[in-house]
């Protein structure tokens, strides 16, 4: 062992152990299938925010592509969300087409869905409620037996989760724990302006979300767009059952540029950038109200970064696709502009938040193709990767579990 | 309009001096004034940068006499300049002009998607 090894983080954790971790998590089908199986199946997972689909009738439609469906989200004329696989009760077709990708939006002002291959409605209970012709099929066919396929839906602080399993072992109250306290009373509800980029990426979905969950890359991946917070530390490390937070700190931000120190004196909306207004933070987030804070990072399990910082959040989202393949989305927020100039600003942040995004996905398909050589066995973690060691031993606690 | 101005590209007369730039970098969405960044020289980069800088506190001024979101006429190529500049700030003043994010996820796969205000 290292004679000057300082692990301060890891410390009070010695059930994580120090070893390093294994690679085979990241390259084997099996593996990946007991993922599937065992915790994306199981799970409660973010597929959206409320704010989304505000109106009643207003309906998203997320491929899911690990699970081989789609989820219709669909809020109804008494404000409640339902949640229901994309197939058709007829003959199987995908009752809204998904003309946006990976994420459709819409509205009915009927508040319902039609099939366009023969023109089945359902509502947003998903009850099937008109069938044209219905007097051709045989008096078997009851309308009340075949409304669409239910998913378990639920919300906390605006994030919509669905459930696939038929009865979810826990509720979403259960399940996120100790993370609903942790951020109670950030206005997630209050800063909704959203900015987003996503893109398929062809690394398992642990790679991705690796290089997202270490503060250990910043000097060497960001040195172009946050060549300011390369002296840079990590604290406030939290553990709720699988969900697990972390903090950022820098002594530095951003050097001052001309259109950098423009568009921060319009609107504060780079974590690089320094901010001088006062920001409310729940109590447990940045606890020592530190300045030199910059952000904390909650990985909601299995597959959701939450980043809050003062006046802004951002997200990370890895969606498995195959063993070796991610759909990656990254999603910024910002509370509303309320002039042009400040949405100049705004796009300022944002488009360096996206090349410093692409800074950080540009390591993942190296890094996938080089452990498919199978000559690297293990990793080797320091202190400030206590985030990936911690998902090592929750995801292979599932994985290798009943 | 936003009419004539900006179908003819013409930007108001106050910002004449900015009118060599315009067929470059007025452009509409973020996906457009990205491939036009990534088709420039460095040299281009620089010049439109340090060209369209000096009016940047005019310009901001320009559009905000319209409400949020409806600027117009010849006003609204300015702001598509201005927001060609935000797009390629980080680039004369982090990445010593060149047009690519240095060491990136090839910028093509990465597709933006963004609420609200449309450019």
């Amino acid at each position: 062992m290292n004679a000057q090894s300082k692990m301060p983080l890891l410390a009070p954790y010695p059930e994580l152990g120090e070893a390093p971790i294994p690679v085979e998590p990241y390259l084997s089908q099996d593996y990946y299938d007991k993922e599937i199986e065992k915790i994306f199946r199981r799970d409660w997972l973010v597929v959206g925010r409320e704010e989304e689909i505000a109106k009643p009738g207003d309906y998203k439609v997320k491929r899911l592509d690990f699970a081989r469906t789609s989820v219709i989200l669909i809020r109804g004329k008494d404000g409640k969300i339902g949640a229901f696989h994309n197939v058709c009760r007829h003959r199987g077709n995908k009752v809204v087409t998904e003309t946006g990708g990976e994420e459709t939006l819409g509205s009915n002002k009927a508040a319902v869905v039609t099939c366009r291959f023969h023109g089945w409605v359902y509502n947003a209970k998903g009850e099937l409620v008109d069938v044209p012709q219905q007097q051709k099929f045989p008096a078997c066919f009851d309308r009340a037996e075949n409304g669409l396929i239910p998913i378990h839906v639920d919300s906390w602080a605006g994030f919509i989760f669905i459930n696939l399993a038929e009865t979810p072992s826990r509720t979403l109250t259960e399940f996120l724990g100790g993370v609903v306290e942790h951020f109670d009373g950030y206005p997630f509800d209050d800063i909704t302006h959203c900015h987003t980029y996503y893109a398929h990426i062809n690394c398992n979905w642990k790679t991705g979300m690796d290089a997202f969950c270490e503060g250990y890359h910043v000097p060497t991946i960001h040195a172009g767009s946050f060549p300011g917070l390369t002296d840079y530390w990590q604290g406030d490390v939290a553990f709720n059952g699988e969900h697990r937070s972390i903090a950022f700190y820098s002594n530095g931000m951003n050097p001052p540029t001309p259109v950098g120190t423009a568009a921060n004196a319009l609107f504060g909306a780079s974590i690089a950038l320094a901010r001088d207004e006062p920001f409310p933070l729940p109590k447990l987030v940045n606890p020592g109200r530190h300045p030199n804070w910059g952000f904390e990072q909650t990985t909601v399990f299995p597959n959701f970064l939450i980043h809050v910082g003062a006046g802004l959040w951002f997200t990370h989202q890895f969606w498995p696709v195959a063993q070796g393949k991610c759909l990656w989305e990254g999603k910024y927020y910002l509370k509303a502009p309320k002039t042009n100039a400040q949405y100049w600003a705004q796009r300022y942040a944002v488009i360096l938040q996206r090349n410093a995004w692409l800074e950080d996905t540009a390591t993942m398909e190296d890094t996938q193709e080089a452990l498919l050589s199978g000559v690297l066995k293990q990793m080797n973690l320091q202190d400030d990767e206590i985030m990936l060691r911690h998902q090592f031993h929750i995801v292979n606690g599932r994985v290798n579990g009943e | 309009m936003t009419g004539t101005a900006v179908m003819t590209g013409i930007l108001p007369q106050e910002f004449a001096e900015l009118q060599p730039f315009a067929g470059k970098w007025a452009k509409p969405t973020e996906y457009e004034r990205a491939a036009e960044r990534r088709s420039a020289t460095p040299e281009q980069l620089k010049a439109f940068y340090d060209a369209i800088l000096l009016r940047l506190p005019d310009i901001l001024e320009r559009i905000d006499r319209y409400p949020l979101g409806e600027v117009t006429g010849g006003d609204r190529l300015l702001l598509h300049m201005a927001l060609s500049l935000a797009e390629i700030a980080p680039h004369v003043e982090f990445y010593k002009s060149d047009p690519h994010v240095p060491f990136a996820f090839k910028e093509e796969r990465m597709f933006g998607m963004h609420s609200g205000i449309a450019d």
